[in-house]
């Protein structure tokens, strides 16, 4: 280490921890890697003194201690550095996923540089970057660029690019567990590939949190070569407990809000707004959806009127100013708790944070150590979170994370294959830059690690796909976005140009409508599908208030403040979470515990009560078997079964048992799902017997039957929206933006009609129903699911009433229908709504 | 009690909208314009054949009724950098042929949006629309301008289509492109590409394209294979049918 660095951290009081020691000698040596740890414990100077002490071993004249003692430890004067153009040329991309945590990030780079007098500058690059910044960075890139995926692209497909990006010597991608298997990340294993095309010695480093595939996650970084992974800090302690209300005699069995907790919470939170107690640290308090952070916001101030001005409301949809707002206030502790979703999951650094809740179940291993992991942030320190659980049920799920924590069992990420689409982007991308010769480029796309596999065949039609605008049987004279000069693929075109730059990226959301004052200060953002179903002078709550709707114009919802009792809250898109697989095992196996006797908890002892009615009633299933129950009611003929495999995969598994039971005998099914079973509900009985069991989970013909029996072109063409989106089929615009374009405007599902019909073998269109089973039927995790109901025992019960077990399945709203109805039948018995 | 409707037809009364009668079978014997899968509707005194292509038979004038066919829509598309396959066009005009060819059609207006915009002048285009034209050369075609018509400019002359401005009188109709009320007579639009959002038990739900007469204007649906739509409000008293798959279906709303 170099002596001016040691001087650093010796000035500081702190002392560097072996794993960085590790990643520097690691660095210096020409190694990439991957180092994965707990959140806050020193990974960002792991990551970055690499190429700092890289750039002082070749420049001895700063590297002193003199240079760290003369200065102490004040900032710098503008007057001591060296003028800018003696920094060094861009040296070291810093991809983040969150546009929030880049300033950030920034931050936490440039302050020892400036403490070490070092002449490097730090920029930041991001779709908040002004016009201006971004012209003086052209000139001249700063040292080290924190910038996004998005970003970077945009970067690639400038002129010129390679002269820009070929001196970078180091690639930083933070938070790589949120991209990997993304198309995000896709996106920058392709910009890595062509970094590495351009600068072969390219180090790239990752950080990530702990992983139940971190090898996997190395290989895709690095493409696939050898690399160094590097555990972080290990001896972080975790713990996670439940809070537990007095009496839990009247504890619902179903429901998600979990407002029956809120007496309990704010007693937990009271310490942090006693102002006589230093040592309570502020408090977060995690929900897993942007209502359900609306709402218990709302229902805390209610009980706790005097914590108005020191709670906030933290979401997605909130303004930039707000948010930044509300992560200010709890770094300098103006704030004393926060209720926010998974927008505050991310690395930014807020301790001391001195509670940490989860309302609900946090569906997962990983994001629940995640979440854990903002109190205690310090190295050493304990990290607690406290479960709060909504339902009966989730008194389980909270004893089975902590077991599954415990146990290391941490979820996965599955990649994504060769996705077409983010190729198709990239392709024009790099037509936009300084064009590109496709027998050069082919082999630098199959270095990326999601496209080793891709085949010529492939290859050629994403050529095709941009020059011709269709396979090679197409061919469209006016189709001109990629031309061919003289064997370069170029983008000649600039309203094209312009407008595939708009678009970069993969991040698709639904049409949002901004919310504002009408003295124009805006509030955030809010789904335009939410805004339409309002009349004007409708109160909704939003950002934490209660406002009313005065008029909508140009994709901007005006509100003004309102006191009306009758006020809806806005649900935003985006399905709910399913239960991991991990955590799912980890339940079966508690279930399993207490069928024994051996479940010592405290949150099953809580709900024995529940556990207790479902043994008398029913049954609890053992690891072994999988529980069936029947039971008639005025509804109707209902089937339910328990395989505690995750709501995706339930979904699947309905639709194809009832796709399989009407093939016996005809009939429409209603089902509904949860994390723990689901429900058939039909007009007619069946009688269930071995053999009809048998054949119902059979595994022959799997996939075909679930693609019958999920009305498969239907969710298909729902997801195509996001294919249609990054392979620049539609454009989304920006909220505000006014509507130019209008007669190339079209929606993703007609456009999916017109495939469907005249180019029915485009394989955007498979790879739509491919990322429909991976992503909303978990296709793996069915089949594994089916595996295991294979080996297990079928205890079908008859009884009289809903267990507790089915309870929260006949309260699921939402009920799928299988039906064989000609459209039209349907259409006579189905009804239009007068508006009036 | 259809014997007399049917003499109501030959003599229609002179009010504005009676209530609309719909049948899509018992017709077919003694009046040899209704085919299966169609609908009758009753409207300014004029029984029109509501067809699930997504025309209009005016029976009397021996008329057929086409809004929105927005022609070249998917070349405009691929001019612009979206790569969509062909294929809407040429539907759309087969389509059109086969109606014209089953009704015997002597006059066919086209309600507004024929061509989607300039890019529909292209040579490609050109040649199918004269071709379709040959095949029909008999047939006379009105075009009321619409909106993307003002801009694309009228057809080539070659194609012999008549071209007029909104509010055309044709009593007891008015022909508009936009939904527009006149005091000429009930008024034929199109423009809106009228869907209509049905809702059943269970949360089912389907999104048809839909005929819509109200008090004073009758919608079509856009009849071009590449054209989206949007969902109407209808008011109470409105009358809408629904085009699902091949048959067009009268809609009875919720109270």
């Amino acid at each position: 280490m170099p002596p001016s660095i040691a001087k650093w951290f010796e000035t500081n009081g702190w002392q560097p921890f072996a794993f960085q020691h590790e990643v520097w000698d690691a660095y210096l040596t020409g190694e990439s890697g991957l180092i994965h740890c707990a959140t806050g414990s020193g990974k960002t100077l792991a990551a970055w003194f690499g190429p700092v002490i890289e750039w002082l071993n070749e420049n001895p004249s700063f590297n002193s201690a003199e240079t760290g003692r003369s200065k102490g430890c004040k900032p710098l004067k503008i007057g001591h550095l060296k003028p800018p153009h003696d920094a060094p040329p861009l040296t070291v991309l810093w991809i983040t996923p969150m546009r929030a945590l880049a300033a950030d990030t920034v931050d936490s780079m440039q302050k020892p540089i400036t403490q070490l007098g070092l002449p490097w500058t730090v920029g930041l690059r991001t779709g908040d970057t002004s016009t201006a910044m971004r012209a003086k960075q052209n000139k001249r890139m700063p040292s080290a660029l924190v910038t996004t995926p998005e970003s970077l692209c945009l970067m690639l497909s400038q002129r010129d690019a390679e002269v820009t990006l070929s001196t970078v010597r180091c690639v930083v991608v933070d938070e790589w567990h949120e991209l990997l298997g993304t198309k995000r990340g896709v996106q920058v294993e392709l910009a890595l590939a062509r970094l590495r095309h351009w600068n072969p010695r390219l180090r790239v480093w990752g950080l990530s949190a702990t992983l139940g595939n971190l090898e996997q996650a190395r290989d895709v970084l690095l493409a696939g070569k050898s690399g160094r992974m590097v555990a972080g800090v290990q001896n972080k302690r975790v713990v996670i407990d439940t809070l537990i209300p007095a009496n839990t005699y009247k504890f619902p069995w179903a429901g998600h809000l979990g407002l029956v907790m809120v007496e309990v919470v704010a007693a937990q939170l009271d310490a942090c707004f006693d102002m006589t107690r230093t040592d309570a640290g502020t408090a977060l308090v995690f929900t897993n959806t942007r209502s359900q952070a609306e709402i218990w916001y709302q229902a805390l101030l209610e009980i706790r009127p005097m914590w108005a001005g020191e709670l906030a409301l933290h979401h997605g949809s909130l303004d930039k100013s707000v948010r930044q707002y509300v992560e200010d206030g709890l770094k300098s502790g103006v704030l004393r708790a926060v209720v926010a979703t998974s927008s505050l999951d991310l690395g930014v650094d807020f301790s001391p944070v001195g509670r940490v809740l989860q309302i609900g179940s946090p569906k997962g291993v990983a994001r629940l150590l995640q979440r854990a992991g903002r109190s205690g942030h310090a190295p050493g320190q304990v990290s607690r979170i406290s479960c709060v659980p909504s339902h009966a049920f989730e008194f389980i799920e909270a004893a089975a994370a902590r077991a599954a924590a415990n146990a290391r069992q941490i979820e996965s990420r599955r990649l994504i294959d060769a996705p077409l689409d983010v190729l198709v982007q990239h392709l024009v991308t790099l037509a936009l830059g300084d064009g590109f010769i496709p027998v050069d480029v082919y082999p630098e796309i199959k270095t990326a690690y999601a496209y080793r596999n891709l085949t010529p065949a492939q290859w050629q039609w994403a050529l095709d796909f941009i020059t011709r605008g269709g396979d090679a049987l197409q061919a469209y004279p006016e189709y001109k976005k990629v031309v061919i000069d003289a064997g370069i693929y170029v983008v000649r075109d600039t309203t094209i140009a312009r407008r595939h730059r708009m678009n970069v990226g993969t991040i698709v959301s639904d049409a949002m409508m901004e919310v504002r004052y009408a003295n124009a200060a805006r509030l955030g953002y809010v789904e335009e599908s939410f805004i339409a179903r309002l009349k004007i002078g409708d109160a909704f709550t939003f950002a934490g208030r209660t406002l009313a709707l005065t008029r909508i114009k140009d994709m901007t919802a005006y509100v003004k403040p309102a006191a009306a009792n009758k006020k809806t809250v806005p649900t935003w898109g985006g399905g709910k979470m399913p239960l991991s697989s991990e955590l799912a095992a980890a339940v079966r196996k508690i279930l399993q515990d207490f069928k024994t006797n051996k479940a010592q908890e405290p949150e099953i002892t809580a709900i024995s009560r529940m556990l207790v009615a479902q043994q008398r009633i029913s049954r609890i299933p053992d690891s072994a078997e999988l529980l069936i129950e029947q039971f008639e009611s005025k509804e109707g003929h209902h089937i339910f079964m328990f395989p505690f495999a995750g709501r995706h995969v339930h979904t699947g598994l309905a639709a194809l048992l009832s796709y399989r039971l009407s093939l016996v005998q005809p009939a429409t099914f209603s089902m509904s799902v949860n994390d723990y079973g689901l429900e058939l509900l039909s007009v007619t009985p069946f009688t269930l017997n071995r053999l009809l069991l048998d054949s119902i989970f059979s595994a022959t013909n799997l996939l075909d039957d679930v693609l019958k029996s999920i009305n498969a072109a239907e969710l298909s063409k729902r997801h195509f929206r996001e294919v249609a989106r990054v392979a620049g089929l539609v454009f989304q615009g920006f909220p505000g933006a006014s509507k130019t374009n209008k007669q190339v405007q079209a929606s993703s599902g007609l456009i999916y009609d017109v495939f469907a019909q005249w180019d029915e073998k485009n394989p955007l269109l498979a790879q739509s129903t491919r990322e429909v089973l991976e992503r909303e039927l978990e296709f793996a995790r069915l089949t594994e699911a089916m595996a295991r109901i294979k080996t297990q025992r079928l205890t079908l019960i008859r009884c009289e009433k809903p267990t507790p077990f089915a309870f929260p399945l006949m309260l699921e709203r939402l009920r799928e229908k299988l039906s064989s109805e000609k459209l039209a039948d349907r259409v006579q018995r189905m009804q239009m709504v007068w508006d009036d | 009690m259809q014997t007399a409707l049917f003499g109501d037809y030959l003599s229609p009364p002179a009010s504005k909208l009676e209530t609309p009668v719909c049948s899509t079978t018992g017709f077919s014997s003694d009046y040899s314009q209704v085919n299966k899968g169609e609908a009758l509707a009753y409207v300014a005194g004029e029984w029109l054949v509501l067809m699930p292509e997504k025309a209009l038979y005016w029976p009397r004038m021996r008329t057929l009724f086409a809004a929105d066919v927005h022609v070249g829509k998917g070349t405009a598309f691929r001019a612009q950098g979206v790569a969509l396959p062909e294929g809407s066009t040429d539907h759309s005009l087969a389509r059109l042929s086969t109606c014209i060819e089953a009704k015997q059609a002597q006059l066919l207006v086209l309600l507004g949006d024929f061509l989607h915009n300039k890019d529909a002048t292209r040579s490609s285009i050109q040649a199918k629309l004269a071709s379709w034209r040959a095949q029909h050369a008999a047939l006379s075609i009105l075009l009321i301008r619409g909106n993307h018509d003002l801009k694309s400019g009228d057809p080539h002359q070659a194609l012999n289509i008549d071209c007029v401005n909104e509010g055309e009188v044709c009593t007891p109709f008015v022909l508009n492109h936009h939904p527009q009320p006149s005091s000429a007579g009930y008024a034929l639009a199109g423009h809106v590409h009228p869907a209509v959002r049905l809702t059943g038990r269970a949360g089912e739900s389907v999104r048809l394209p839909c005929f819509w007469f109200g008090a004073d204007v009758g919608l079509l649906p856009s009849f071009g294979a590449f054209t989206g739509s949007h969902v109407i409000k209808p008011k109470r008293g409105d009358h809408v049918f629904a085009v699902a798959d091949d048959e067009v279906v009268a809609l009875h709303g919720k109270a």
